[in-house]
């Protein structure tokens, strides 16, 4: 970072952590150069896990392409796929139906909650503690069973096509009733839980204070999403977004860029989408769900944005005869990720391997061909 | 007569405690942490007594080391002393005059801990450094500093746990030395005849909470567990064991909970090993005791790194010189 | 039945490796041993992270380039008698990743799991269901309880 700190820091050892590991769950290779146990300076190296999406997506037809993207991550699935729709349809113009928007937006918020509990349980395992892991894992069944109703799979549901939702994901009252229940039975263990965190010591101290990352770093750096929130700027792709203009939802902030506010941040996040599924519920407006009427034509390169449960997912594409051309796609863990190195420094190593996961990484999403732009 | 005694004593007490102890860690994952998680758990005899059995029958690999045969014997070496540790309790052993006194357990205990720094700078494991990928590349950061193994990181762990880990139980062993005015364990022992259990006291009540933090701290059990904690070193100086050493590994473990309890009830109740005693039932209920604690404890913890080790076992030894001035008065 | 399948029935290691891939089966297999709904270890499935301490060896994702030599190592590592368990379309034949560059082996992805290293049992679907993994594990079982 600086040239400064590069002349005073002595390194002694390095310390290599395999693409196998037990706190990672995907595999990447961490190098943490110390000095009697203190982390002085990191590098982390992604592309193990890159199997080339883009080039399988040039010139497939859209659907087929739509449905690729799907396969990129297993855990942000259903958000790949809605945005990769919404590039095709921001180009050609298709009108979604109401009722098909609505469905776009619990399943995304479904996801979120999957997200950021999954997120939650590998955080307490990274910390040591099991038995959290372990109820979080069960809070997150409930989720888990809601997907599997209505897109019908239990990972890679699949709900988004062009022009609105897949016939089968129609919400109709038992589901809806469903529904209601799972929210009400979240929300109820995830206060008893919450509670329960804040209120343990051991686990405050361990995470308090530890990979703190200030808010002028994480602009500069180009971080996105929970792990901007975290230290405090307020900027949330959602309040931009026609999909969530009917809905009613606070952007939470946590003020302190460490540990805690990252996973505060995240349980906050969770009530957050519990209270936008409930007014979903509640306004469902009737009429179909999928727009079959529209036409193709020739479009160039069409862009869009959209909040992830990681931060500010980037899609474009170009159609050509039906096919899709030159596929860009830019996941917000690419930023995060590489912030993520500077925030381990000066800190133990267990405490470095925490400050790692603090930011969400998914380097499956992450590994794309890569050119850096200077601005 | 009385050497037939003495001789069934000693080798029947010495096997009774081992088959209870290979029962300990089923009983510790299933009664307890799969009851606290929320879950069914493995039957009891399958991590203690199955395990070891089956990793008899699996190959035995040569592991990578610099020294193969020193670093596969140490296990048997560890459980070796372990057995002298619990052979020095039994009463019919007093006869051996200082052996049988405080010094020689804080000797063994202390030779148990080094296991662990001679385990750690021995293995060479293939999930850290051994691991295949292209690291030192063009435009990699810092190309020529020295690497360094996973277990010679849980090595220089277990050198500081050394220096200051150990603090909490010997200053437990000491309360005891205190109120007894003795070293030797057949005094300890005649000084509860008479007065009572010295846990019963308030030394003794202040010692045992000390004895209890130090006992988790020995067998490296959760909020301890640096040394092998599962988030950056993964197993530590355990890596590189397989087949029946790996055995020997468990049944150690199993083992030293066992006779650290034992330990725990002569010197604070005043019941020595001996199964031709009646009395050995409440050693018995000691030692299922103990690891239920400590089990209870684990679940509900997560990994200390060293900002909250050393507050927590400074405050801990300060409790057991509060409680070694308790006995003096 | 003889005390050594007796007993290597009684407690089986299972080891996890991530080859790349979307992640899906991966999530799904921790959620199978740690996640309270599912528990692998009523069935006395143990989770390690150690090769030198599994039975069997449970393999997701399509191999990629990077993740070749550190699965030879792996597998390299375990004693026997071993088993090994390929989770995932992904694992089975590459996945949707099957035509890029051409087939696979290719440039980025070595192939499925079994150009690389014996498998013994194939557990299919996109991503797989957690009663299929465990279903998957205790069919390679009978391999491991009489081997020499």
């Amino acid at each position: 970072m600086d040239d400064k700190k590069e002349n005073r820091t002595v390194i002694e050892a390095e310390v290599p952590m395999g693409t196998v590991h037990p706190a990672a769950l995907e595999p990447y290779r961490l190098r943490l150069f110390v000095e009697d146990e203190i982390v002085r300076d990191a590098e982390m190296t992604v592309g193990v896990n890159h199997r080339g999406v883009e080039r399988i997506m040039e010139g497939l037809p859209v659907e087929k392409a739509n449905s690729l993207t799907e396969k990129i991550c297993g855990i942000c699935s259903n958000i790949h796929i809605w945005n990769s729709c919404r590039v095709a349809e921001t180009a050609l113009g298709i009108e979604l139906p109401e009722r098909a928007m609505y469905i776009r937006v619990i399943m995304g918020e479904l996801e979120r909650l999957h997200s950021h509990l999954l997120y939650l349980a590998h955080g307490c395992e990274v910390l040591g503690h099991e038995t959290f892991s372990m109820r979080l894992f069960y809070i997150r069944e409930t989720v888990m069973d809601l997907l599997g109703m209505i897109g019908g799979n239990r990972v890679q549901y699949g709900s988004a096509v062009l022009g609105g939702v897949r016939p089968r994901c129609e919400l109709d009252q038992m589901r809806i009733q469903k529904i209601t229940e799972g929210m009400d039975l979240i929300e109820e263990k995830l206060t008893a839980f919450a509670d329960r965190f804040v209120s343990d010591p051991m686990v405050m101290s361990r995470i308090t204070g530890v990979g703190v990352t200030s808010a002028e770093d994480a602009l500069r750096l180009a971080c996105s999403g929970p792990t901007l929130r975290a230290t405090g700027v307020k900027s949330d792709l959602r309040t931009g977004m026609f999909e969530y203009d009917p809905f009613e939802f606070d952007v939470i902030t946590q003020e302190d860029g460490d540990v805690k506010s990252q996973l505060l941040m995240r349980v906050f996040e969770n009530f957050e989408a519990v209270k936008i599924i409930r007014q979903a519920i509640r306004d469902l407006p009737d009429g179909p769900i999928t727009n079959r009427s529209w036409e193709m034509k020739d479009v160039p390169i069409t862009k869009s944005y959209i909040e992830a449960p990681r931060g500010t997912l980037y899609h474009s594409y170009a159609l050509e005869d039906g096919r899709v051309r030159n596929s860009v796609i830019r996941t917000p863990s690419m930023a995060n990720i590489g912030a993520m190195q500077y925030s381990a420094i000066g800190h133990h190593i267990t405490d470095a391997q925490l400050c790692i996961v603090q930011c969400d990484p998914c380097f499956t999403c992450t590994d794309r061909a890569i050119q850096i732009i200077k601005i | 007569m009385d050497l037939i005694y003495s001789l069934i004593a000693v080798i029947g007490t010495l096997v009774v405690s081992f088959i209870v102890s290979l029962f300990l860690p089923g009983i510790e994952r299933k009664f307890i942490h799969a009851r606290i998680q929320q879950r069914v758990g493995p039957p009891i005899t399958s991590p203690g007594i199955m395990a070891p059995i089956k990793f008899f029958f699996k190959q035995t690999i040569t592991p990578e080391s610099p020294m193969p045969r020193l670093y596969n014997a140490l296990p048997l070496i560890s459980l070796i002393i372990i057995v002298i540790l619990l052979l020095f309790l039994i009463p019919q052993m007093y006869f051996l005059g200082a052996l049988a006194s405080i010094i020689a357990i804080i000797g063994l205990l202390k030779v148990e801990e080094i296991m662990y720094m001679f385990m750690g700078s021995l293995s060479r494991s293939v999930l850290s450094v051994r691991m295949p990928f292209p690291d030192r590349a063009k435009g990699a950061a810092h190309p020529e500093t020295p690497r360094s193994f996973f277990e010679d990181l849980s090595s220089l762990r277990a050198f500081r746990l050394i220096a200051f880990g150990s603090f909490p139980i010997y200053i437990a062993l000491f309360v005891s030395v205190a109120m007894a005015g003795s070293i030797y364990l057949s005094d300890i022992i005649a000084y509860q005849q008479i007065h009572g259990p010295i846990l019963f006291t308030v030394a003794g009540a202040l010692g045992a909470i000390v004895f209890f933090i130090g006992y988790m701290i020995l067998l490296n059990e959760y909020p301890f567990s640096i040394l092998k904690g599962k988030p950056d070193v993964v197993e530590g100086p355990y890596l590189e064991y397989a087949a029946k050493y790996r055995a020997y590994v468990y049944m150690t473990r199993g083992f030293l909970m066992f006779t650290l309890a034992t330990l725990f009830a002569t010197l604070f109740l005043g019941i020595a090993p001996n199964i031709l005693n009646p009395s050995f039932i409440i050693t018995l209920i000691v030692a299922l005791i103990f690891p239920m604690l400590m089990a209870v404890m684990s679940a509900f913890s997560p990994i200390f790194t060293y900002k909250q080790f050393y507050p927590t076992v400074a405050a801990v030894s300060i409790v057991g010189v509060l409680a070694i001035v308790a006995a003096f008065l | 039945m003889s005390l050594k399948s007796y007993s290597r029935g009684r407690a089986v290691h299972v080891m996890l490796v991530y080859t790349g891939g979307c992640n899906g089966c991966d999530i799904e297999i921790v959620n199978c041993i740690l996640s309270p709904k599912f528990d692998a270890e009523q069935y006395k499935v143990f989770l390690t992270w150690n090769p030198r301490e599994a039975d069997v060896l449970v393999v997701t994702g399509p191999v990629t380039k990077h993740n070749e030599q550190p699965l030879r190592e792996i597998y390299k590592a375990i004693p026997e008698p071993k088993a090994v368990v390929a989770a995932g379309a992904c694992a089975l034949m590459g996945g949707v990743y099957k035509n890029c560059y051409g087939d696979i082996p290719s440039e980025e992805i070595a192939g499925p799991v079994d150009k690389i290293i014996p498998v013994d049992a194939k557990v299919p679907g996109c991503a797989v269901r957690p009663q299929d993994v465990v279903a998957g594990l205790v069919s390679a079982l009978p391999l491991l309880l009489d081997a020499d």
